[in-house]
């Protein structure tokens, strides 16, 4: 594979390009041409494709749209090109079996394909939702760690230091990621998982400095920083620069790639090859160990949407069936804690990921933006599910989503969010109110009774 | 050809994004001795009714909204000096300035917006990402600007919209602008916690936020 420095230089003295043309003159007409030769066309019939061969023509279409487009640096306004040669190198000594933890806890990363019986990798946590408490985080922590299907956590973020609000860039936000850091090794520590994965530990952090100063409190080589792509096929010097710096550290890397749905990538068809397309730039670009993508519709602001499905399971599909880059899919629903609709919007996608050869972390709840309605009751039902449907056909699946799409589609755009976590936990105790415990036995019940999975007992609760 | 054709080939250039299609069609229109402002009222602009219509309806997405856009402002830099020349010039609906807020660099959600504004006929001046409080400031008094609109999609950028409303108090001039405020990581809640002047969750609600703050003003408010 071509080097970091290979990379850099390239986006140094690369072709040079303004951003809008980049975005109208190359991005966009690259994509229509392929999404239209490639025939690649949306059914909203079936939000879980089973269409192998149209899978490899989406990783056909993003190959050549990836070739044809390259990927645009916002700093010096060049772009970074990449030949067929240089990525197909890359994909065949990409990452394979990286082991992710320490002691007891640690575990290789799986690649799976799609209708794998591989038990999935289940990465448990927010999404970065944000919490207003270091004793909320704390706790919220322990119990991703005491979810036995749990195979690495990611920490929500922390609104505030000390009552005073975290502003990105600021000192502010240096300490907010050190706590952050600081909080889940404790939270891991009092779980009896002390090796267990961070795959991403400062969710507070947005700047290279805030990754650096977590990392040094608590980030090993094991654990993973996460670092993103900027929509749609950017990148900038901050990010490149955690890449350099987890480079040099040696720590793992999620490379993260949320592609907008309704963005430059249009609809569903563009965002599955857009999201494919990623894949190896993930690993050229961001040195990744992990794809891990999370298509969001730019209107919902959630994953759990139908064509967001569609596009995901597709891109997986497209992905794990021709790259060894193990895809990790992140999840946001429009939900909130203690309702109904939080457990099927975050089922219906985690299937389509998983039956569709991904792994996943759950997840986003309230679209990951109202502040503590979280909880770690959704991911540990998330996980459950993902167990359950590992190795089911994807025309089985397609059927359970369409009938979970029924059960919440119509709420997308006003859900309801729910409960903070304060309401529905214990907060002395980190246990869940009896009604949440209720609830959550409900919902598990209708799995078995409706759609016949079987649901192993993760929880501490039950 | 029939002005009606020509109309609707103006229309569907703009529905399709096309500025060299529509530049063309411009310059026959303009020989057959259509006014410059027929061919924006009754050519373009029910193109640009028509994409935004589809926008709403998931028919087409941002490319297109952007380049209908592009394609408006291209036709636009011809045919304003001629509607200047014969006194009709085109009244925009108001002056908006925008930009992702200090410290955030997503733009998609604020281009989306920008290109919804253009669309109902604002002036839109847009700053880009990781935008200075400072620098909305200077602007919106340079450009006089009616309405400040600043995207935030992470919680620890939200403050920065916070920082450009203190900067217009600061300076005696917070009545001057509405402050509309969206993004990702805001809510309702946020807005009014801030005093911002409106939260919009889509660029939808954004531009009707837009359109009714404008109506307020022009009915006598105090912006």
């Amino acid at each position: 594979m071509i080097s970091f420095e290979a990379v850099v230089e390239r986006a140094l003295t690369g072709p040079i390009c303004s951003e809008q043309d980049f975005e109208l003159q190359v991005f966009v007409p690259n994509l229509r041409r392929v999404v239209d030769k490639y025939a690649i066309k949306y059914d909203p019939e079936n939000p879980v494709p089973a269409d192998d061969e149209l899978a490899d023509r989406v990783w056909a279409a993003a190959m050549e749209f990836l070739i044809d487009t390259g990927v645009y640096c916002t700093d010096t306004e060049r772009i970074i090109r990449f030949t067929n040669n240089e990525i197909e190198q890359a994909l065949k000594g990409g990452p394979c079996g990286v082991v992710f933890g320490e002691g007891k806890d640690a575990k290789a990363m799986p690649r799976r394909l799609p209708e794998d019986k591989t038990p999935p990798w289940c990465s448990v946590g927010a999404g970065g939702s944000p919490v207003s408490s270091e004793w909320n985080l704390l706790n919220l922590v322990k119990a991703y760690a005491e979810n036995s299907l749990g195979d690495s956590i990611t920490t929500p973020s922390l609104t505030n230091v000390d009552g005073q609000t975290i502003v990105a860039g600021s000192p502010l936000g240096i300490e907010g990621a050190i706590r952050t850091v600081i909080l889940a090794r404790e939270g891991l520590r009092r779980a009896g998982r002390p090796g267990m994965p961070i795959v991403n530990g400062v969710a507070t952090g947005v700047r290279s400095q805030e990754h650096i100063a977590g990392h040094r409190f608590g980030i090993g080589k094991t654990d993973a920083l996460e670092i993103g792509t900027i929509h749609e096929m950017k990148v900038d010097f901050d990010s490149l620069n955690k890449v350099a710096y987890s480079l040099a550290a040696g720590n793992l890397i999620f490379a993260e790639n949320g592609v907008i749905l309704g963005g430059l990538s249009g609809g569903p068809a563009g965002t599955a090859v857009v999201t494919a397309a990623y894949n190896p730039v993930d690993l050229l670009i961001l040195r990744g160990a992990v794809q891990h993508p999370f298509p969001t519709h730019f209107d919902i602001g959630t994953t759990s949407t139908r064509d967001t499905i569609w596009a995901r399971s597709l891109a997986n599909q497209a992905v794990t069936r021709n790259s060894p880059v193990p895809v990790v899919n992140i999840g946001y629903a429009g939900a909130g804690p203690m309702t109904k609709m939080i457990f099927y919007e975050f089922a219906a996608w985690v299937i389509g990921a998983v039956v569709s050869g991904g792994s996943i972390e759950v997840g986003g709840s309230a679209r990951g933006i109202v502040v503590d309605h979280t909880s770690p009751v959704e991911p540990l039902f998330a996980s459950e599910v993902a167990h359950a449907v590992a190795g089911m056909s994807r025309g089985e699946a397609n059927g359970i989503v369409v009938a979970l799409l029924e059960k919440y589609e119509s709420q997308l755009r006003n859900p309801p969010t729910g409960q903070r976590y304060q309401e529905c936990f214990d907060i002395s105790t980190g246990t869940p109110s009896k009604e949440f415990i209720e609830l959550y036995r409900q919902v598990r019940q209708e799995m078995t009774e409706q759609f016949g999975l079987k649901l192993q007992h993760a929880s501490l609760y039950l | 050809m029939s002005n009606e054709s020509t109309y609707e080939q103006l229309s569907a250039a703009i529905v399709a994004g096309d500025q060299d299609r529509l530049l063309a069609t411009i310059e026959d229109a303009l020989g057959e001795g259509i006014s410059p402002s027929d061919i924006i009222e009754k050519g373009m602009h029910p193109g640009m009714k028509e994409i935004g219509e589809k926008f709403a309806r998931y028919e087409v997405y941002l490319p297109e909204m952007m380049m209908a856009a592009v394609a408006w402002e291209g036709a636009m830099k011809i045919l304003e000096p001629k509607l200047l020349a014969a006194g009709t010039e085109r009244k925009k609906i108001g002056r908006v300035v925008i930009g992702a807020a200090k410290g955030d660099i997503h733009s998609i959600g604020k281009n989306m917006v920008g290109a919804v504004l253009k669309m109902d006929g604002f002036e839109v001046f847009d700053l880009g990402i990781d935008v200075a409080a400072s620098a909305f400031v200077a602007k919106a008094e340079e450009v006089s600007a009616d309405i400040i609109a600043v995207s935030a999609l992470m919680s620890t950028t939200m403050p920065q919209q916070k920082n450009i409303i203190e900067h217009l108090e600061a300076r005696g001039i917070r009545n001057k602008y509405y402050v509309l405020v969206g993004g990702a990581a805001t809510t309702q809640e946020w807005a009014d916690s801030i005093n911002a002047d409106g939260y919009g969750r889509t660029a939808g609600d954004a531009a009707s936020l837009a359109l009714k703050v404008i109506s307020e003003k022009k009915k006598g408010a105090s912006k």
